[in-house]
């Protein structure tokens, strides 16, 4: 039971191995899981690791536990409307409801949501708040269930109310039997959802006793998170943008130089000696240093750069803020001459020899779509250009001009020539890092 | 048995009901809960008011970058020991020179290697049963910190250096385990797959004024309204530090003195800006955008 679930999950790009299904098998022994809601819950605890596995995650929980495939760029609600699981509960909600009422099929799909995501946190506030469902109302239902069978719900709650007694094989059993019901798309009978199911409040009781289970935004956040980028996981190809910033500083982190030099810990060799009652032996220790020494070199001239220039500055102040090292940024319009600029409205200049008079183990980072009219690339640019490489070694243009251009732009070409040049995005980044740590010297 | 009913929040402390699931979830479990979320969601009020309102001991350990494992468990004192082992020496001495007066070990007996052991947060809220233990702000601690940190809890024992005692808890008494983080450095995967995980988004509107509500009941509404909407349009400016849950508290909490007309008039004058606006680049920013006069920015 549940042993496809590791690898169906993994397909989604989560990390989810058999300690993940012992560990929702220990919260069901615990009681932690009544409903699908708790299913979710607790799943989602176990497997989602950062904010950005959100929405991998509600896929993948989707597409096990109701067979709903939420494809690439599609809402969770059309993938619901399109799906069969819908369809068949949306059936037997039709059956039992007044068919004279208009239904929204958005509002069913709230209601739908709701009842996926009901959790029994839920229930227990529904039923200590309003105490409805004491044993009389149980009782009843019991009698109904003997003679009619239009009446599944109240039957559900009362064995809700008891779920704590199933065992922990049972309710196995019984998840495993929906999930396969659920597969074989003529179901019939009961469902994880809907009257039969797992979710004894579903929309029979709430209509009858007049109160809305609303869930506890479960259902709102689900629809949400597939609506909501920040919870997909990043397209490294994508062009640099606020939402790849992260993964693009990840990427980035590469070009911190890692060196270890031994040294005497003083303290180390005060407690030992101590702990020898007197006897000093000195100890050594390795001190690991970072260093990080950049130059970024951005083109901010004209409208082509515009976009970029926001989020490059962005990347690279978290980067200086994150790992708090050396580094300088430039600005130049197109390609540089003699000069480069301090600051961004290029009105304090800084001669290119000062440039090259920094320490030659920074690495030099361009950006730019090194777009321009081939007359701009003259002979003294490009010897600026190619006295930077020379003394920095470790130097790249990161370009954010799609790479399908770059071949029918003649000054990209010729750039390419002078020095190694990468898309500006994520995995271009991390191309640039790996070229330049690949080099060696510097 | 462990305390493991399900906690909603105290009067002070507004919890999220996704987070109150997560952190029963976690008790229930006997694991670890790893918050993390924007600074300012009150992430490390969780265990606070949840180990006052339930009346139970609160251990809190402050990660910084020099944290190691052998101060969040236990650490031997040498020189104590050291000193301690000198003055036994130094009293049999006074003694055969026939002097009364004896040096003090303070109680201690270098006899007794466990009186030399001094015990960090989690040999003392392992050893007192149900209690809350908060590791507060682990992105901030060492690389390996983390990693050293997971066999400590995942053995529910420790032993304490050089006098070997022991240091355990049963499963049912597992201390609640809270453990926040900024993001500023990814966690090892290895970490984050042994704690339960809850991301705390950022309150919207509606939870917010219950969150002000909370802390200062007596605000007048319409001035809490006139805030929350200079607060939302702030953060929607995209300022390279938005405003949080704290920076209104103490925004309000510098208003609030005022009469309800003072206050409002105070905030859409923007006065006391400088309580959520954390950065020279911003508040150029928030003044170019909603053209403020630039006198208005000092905090009083």
């Amino acid at each position: 039971m549940l042993s496809s679930l590791p690898e169906s999950f993994r397909t989604y790009g989560l990390a989810a191995d058999i300690r993940t299904v012992l560990l929702l098998r220990k919260a069901m022994t615990r009681g932690l899981i009544t409903t699908l809601g708790d299913v979710y819950n607790v799943l989602k605890g176990i497997v989602v690791k950062e904010p950005a596995d959100m929405g991998p995650f509600t896929k993948a929980y989707y597409a096990y536990f109701l067979n709903i495939d939420v494809k690439n760029g599609e809402t969770l609600e059309d993938a619901i409307l399109r799906s069969e699981t819908f369809k068949q509960w949306k059936e037997t909600v039709l059956d039992e409801a007044d068919r004279n009422i208009d239904i929204d099929m958005s509002d069913l799909v709230s209601r739908f949501l709701d009842e996926v995501h009901l959790t029994s946190y839920d229930i227990k506030e529904v039923v200590s708040g309003r105490e409805l469902f004491n044993r009389s109302d149980a009782d009843q239902a019991d009698e109904e269930d003997d003679s009619i069978n239009d009446e599944p719900v109240e039957r559900e709650l009362d064995r809700m109310a008891d779920y704590s007694d199933l065992s922990l094989q049972e309710l196995l059993d019984r998840m495993e039997k929906i999930k396969e019901q659920q597969k074989a798309r003529h179901g019939g009978g009961s469902h994880w959802i809907g009257t039969g199911g797992i979710s004894p409040y579903g929309h029979g009781g709430a209509a009858k006793n007049g109160i809305r289970v609303g869930g506890t935004g479960g259902g709102k956040m689900a629809r949400k998170v597939m609506g909501d980028r920040n919870f997909f996981p990043i397209d490294r190809d994508a062009i640099l943008n606020d939402n790849n910033i992260d993964a693009a500083l990840a990427s980035i982190k590469g070009v911190i130089e890692e060196s270890a030099v031994e040294k005497l810990d003083v303290p180390k060799t005060i407690k030992t000696g101590l702990k020898r009652g007197g006897l000093f032996i000195p100890e050594l220790s390795s001190d690991k240093n970072e260093e990080l020494k950049v130059i970024v070199l951005i083109d901010n001239g004209g409208y082509s750069m515009a976009p970029y220039i926001r989020t490059v500055q962005n990347l690279f102040r978290k980067m200086k803020t994150r790992f708090a090292h050396d580094l300088e940024t430039f600005y130049f319009h197109n390609t540089v001459y003699e000069y480069v600029y301090k600051d961004e409205r290029r009105t304090q200049r800084m001669p290119v020899e000062k440039l090259l008079s920094y320490d030659k183990t920074y690495r030099v980072f361009f950006i730019g779509d090194s777009a321009m009219a081939p007359y701009e690339l003259n002979s003294s640019s490009i010897e600026s250009l190619q006295a930077i490489v020379k003394k920095f070694r470790k130097t790249v243009w990161l370009n954010p001009e799609p790479l399908r251009y770059w071949g029918s732009t003649y000054t990209i070409q010729v750039m390419q020539q002078i020095m190694p040049m990468f898309p500006l995005t994520p995995h271009g980044i991390e191309r640039a890092v790996r070229k330049m740590n690949a080099k060696g010297g510097g | 048995m462990a305390e493991t009913s399900y906690w909603t929040g105290s009067e002070k402390y507004l919890c999220d009901p996704q987070l109150a699931q997560a952190f029963h979830m976690a008790r229930t479990l006997g694991m670890p809960l790893l918050i993390e979320g924007e600074p300012g969601t009150g992430k490390t009020e969780l265990p606070l008011h949840y180990a006052e309102s339930m009346k139970l001991d609160l251990h809190v350990y402050p990660v910084g970058s020099k944290s190691n494992v052998e101060q969040f468990v236990a650490r031997f004192d040498h020189v104590k020991y050291l000193r301690d082992s000198q003055i036994e020496i130094l009293n049999a001495q006074r003694e055969e020179k026939g002097l009364d007066s004896k040096l003090s070990t303070g109680g201690r007996n270098p006899e007794m290697l466990a009186d030399y052991v001094a015990k960090g947060p989690a040999a003392r809220a392992y050893g007192s049963p149900n209690s809350v233990l908060l590791i507060d702000e682990i992105d901030k601690a060492p690389r390996e910190f983390p990693n050293d940190l997971l066999y400590a809890l995942s053995h529910r024992k420790f032993i304490m250096p050089e006098s070997g005692e022991e240091v355990s808890v049963s499963e049912e008494e597992m201390p609640a385990i809270v453990i926040t983080s900024n993001r500023e450095q990814e966690l090892p995967t290895a970490f984050k797959g042994r704690c339960i995980y809850h991301y705390i988004h950022f309150p919207d509107k509606e939870v917010m004024q219950q969150i002000i509500d909370k802390h200062y009941p007596q605000l007048d509404e319409k001035v809490v309204k006139v805030a929350l909407d200079v607060f939302y349009h702030l953060r929607r400016l995209g300022l390279e530090r938005a405003p949080t849950t704290r920076e209104i508290l103490n925004w309000l909490k510098y208003v609030r003195e005022a009469s309800p007309q003072d206050a409002v008039r105070k905030i859409e004058g923007l006065e006391g800006i400088g309580a959520l606006i954390k950065t020279q680049a911003d508040m150029e920013r928030v003044h170019r955008m909603l053209g403020s006069d630039p006198r208005q920015f000092s905090m009083n």
